[in-house]
């Protein structure tokens, strides 16, 4: 927590902060058809990047790449290179389980396991590390507090996590990624399933989160895209036609294609 | 427009007449054996059909068969049910979407409506009598060869259940696990095992409710026994053979007590059925 206080104390950087992932050239191809063709981008440290654009344009699949979890499916095919600090993750000598305890992964429905709110969040600790009973009830309820959500379930950690709302199930889910003290934290499109209410309740989660982790959050909806990222970038059928200052984007984009999509004239 | 609707709603009510007379027709079938198990069984329900064996016939009861239906059934689903849970789950998690899953797919169907006798013709051919010619003809009918015979019929009923379960569970669910660098192994152990049990749960209590009325597979292989045993390598007694032979009986005396076996095993797989639902309904994981 004492990480947390001091990051949030510290002056907000601008986009002036390294590249945590520096994405060369990557396409990608599943049953044949290529999906993305060619991205360049370099994703800001402690920053939230949002990837917006119509459905079908690639930015959910650009995503799953961050974390390899396309890797799961046949016929699903990336080139080019991602480098997360330097290493290329594409490289199959990249540990599969070290890139997934630096990039934790939101799901668009919240999918918390059938197990206690507890549990949720020790599981994959459990996994990676070993700690003792006391350890883990303090990571676990680090985790929770980190992701909003330690004052609505610390009376009821014994509960099944599925009598949960949506919301606070999303939370969980957040609060099951950051325990494992990820770098990056990937969600896609976290708020499409939950009500408005839930998504501010996310959204503000995002804001602070971004002191401590990379954020890289795919979106449909172009107000949150606005109200909770630094930087935008945004894609049309495959391509990346633009990124830059969410600000910039949202004021005057540099591309035409940008500004028809912003203004509601597409999409 | 309105002679649009009009005929609609005719259509509408026709539909729902013939349907409803469909359920109606089943239903009453259903009830109607139901009514005639329970008339002509509760009659012939003593206290003796459970203490005295069938050696006695029609002075006895029905205990060696009720200890080997019991035996069988059990032996059987200790055989099938890891088994059909593995290989449902090899199927779900592992061999979906490829060649070799959808054949296997196939061929578990074709085991789950390959007529009963068959099987019971096939135990007899690779257990009974390769036991007879080992043991010089000391072992030949056997509840064990029973109980494989029985496995074989509960085996595709978990497979399917099991394979159908696992793939309800969302694939999202998958996918949380996996970026948590949850090696898959454990993902389908721990994870979806539990988040699919009830259902699991459900198909191994289908299966033992399907395998404990099956009589085919029995008579080559269980045989029959008048006297109470326990050792699986014995010839066994069981309900539903022992119901085939007294219905097969002139004695009326014997009929009454083929029903009052009747009533039990469907009181059995009456049980079981509840047992699934509650089970099922009570132990629900939704995620919509």
């Amino acid at each position: 927590m004492n990480d947390l206080a001091a990051a949030t104390a510290a002056p907000l950087t601008d986009a002036a902060s390294p590249a945590k992932i520096k994405v060369r050239d990557v396409h990608f191809y599943y049953n044949g058809f290529h999906a993305l063709k060619g991205i360049d981008m370099d994703i800001p440290e402690k920053q939230v990047t949002a990837i917006i654009g119509p459905s079908g344009c690639g930015k959910s699949t650009l995503l799953r790449i961050f974390n390899r979890i396309y890797a799961i499916y046949p016929k699903m095919e990336a080139k080019g290179s991602i480098e997360l600090d330097g290493e290329n993750i594409l490289d199959p000598k990249f540990s599969m389980n070290r890139l997934r305890t630096k990039v934790g992964m939101v799901f668009q429905k919240p999918v918390p396991f059938p197990m206690t709110i507890f549990e949720n969040v020790a599981y994959g600790i459990r996994h990676h590390e070993r700690l003792s009973r006391a350890d883990m009830e303090i990571r676990v309820e680090q985790a929770l507090r980190s992701a909003a959500l330690w004052d609505e379930v610390k009376d009821k950690l014994k509960q099944s996590a599925l009598g949960l709302s949506g919301g606070q199930q999303q939370r969980l889910c957040i609060a099951r990624g950051i325990a494992l003290r990820p770098e990056v934290l990937l969600l896609d499109e976290p708020t499409s399933a939950l009500d408005p209410i839930a998504t501010g309740r996310i959204e503000q989660l995002v804001e602070e989160l971004k002191h401590e982790y990379t954020i890289v959050i795919v979106t449909h909806n172009m107000q949150q895209a606005a109200r909770v990222s630094d930087l935008t970038a945004f894609m049309y059928m495959g391509d990346l036609i633009e990124f830059d200052n969410t600000e910039k984007i949202f004021t005057k984009p540099g591309k035409k294609q940008t500004e028809d999509y912003i203004t509601g004239r597409f999409g | 427009m309105s002679a649009v609707y009009a005929r609609r709603a005719i259509i509408n009510v026709v539909a729902l007449a013939l349907s409803g007379l469909a359920t109606l027709i089943g239903l009453v079938f259903l009830v109607w054996i139901l009514w005639v198990t329970a008339q002509n069984g509760l009659g012939a329900l003593k206290l003796t059909l459970f203490t005295k064996i069938t050696a006695y016939a029609d002075q006895g009861g029905l205990s060696n068969a009720i200890v080997g239906s019991l035996i069988m059934d059990l032996m059987a689903l200790l055989i099938c049910a890891p088994i059909g849970v593995l290989a449902g789950t090899y199927l779900a998690e592992y061999a979906s979407s490829t060649r070799l899953g959808s054949s296997i797919r196939f061929l578990n169907d074709i085991l789950l409506s390959a007529p009963s006798i068959v099987l019971g013709l096939f135990v007899y051919v690779i257990v009974v009598i390769p036991c007879t010619e080992l043991t010089n003809g000391r072992i030949t009918f056997s509840g064990f060869a029973g109980s494989v015979a029985l496995a074989l019929i509960g085996l595709p009923v978990i497979v399917r259940t099991t394979d159908e379960m696992l793939q309800l569970v969302p694939g999202t669910l998958r996918e949380a696990a996996l970026s948590l660098g949850i090696p898959q192994w454990k993902l389908t152990m721990q994870v979806l095992m539990r988040a699919a049990f009830s259902g699991i749960l459900t198909g191994v209590l289908l299966a033992l409710a399907r395998l404990a009325g099956e009589t085919a597979p029995l008579l080559f292989t269980a045989f029959g026994n008048n006297f109470m045993t326990a050792h699986p390598l014995d010839k066994m007694a069981s309900m539903p053979v022992t119901i085939y032979q007294y219905t097969n009986d002139p004695n009326p005396a014997l009929h009454a007590i083929a029903w009052a076996g009747a009533l039990l095993i469907t009181l059995f797989v009456l049980a079981l059925s509840l047992l699934t639902r509650i089970m099922f309904s009570r132990k629900k994981v939704s995620y919509e």
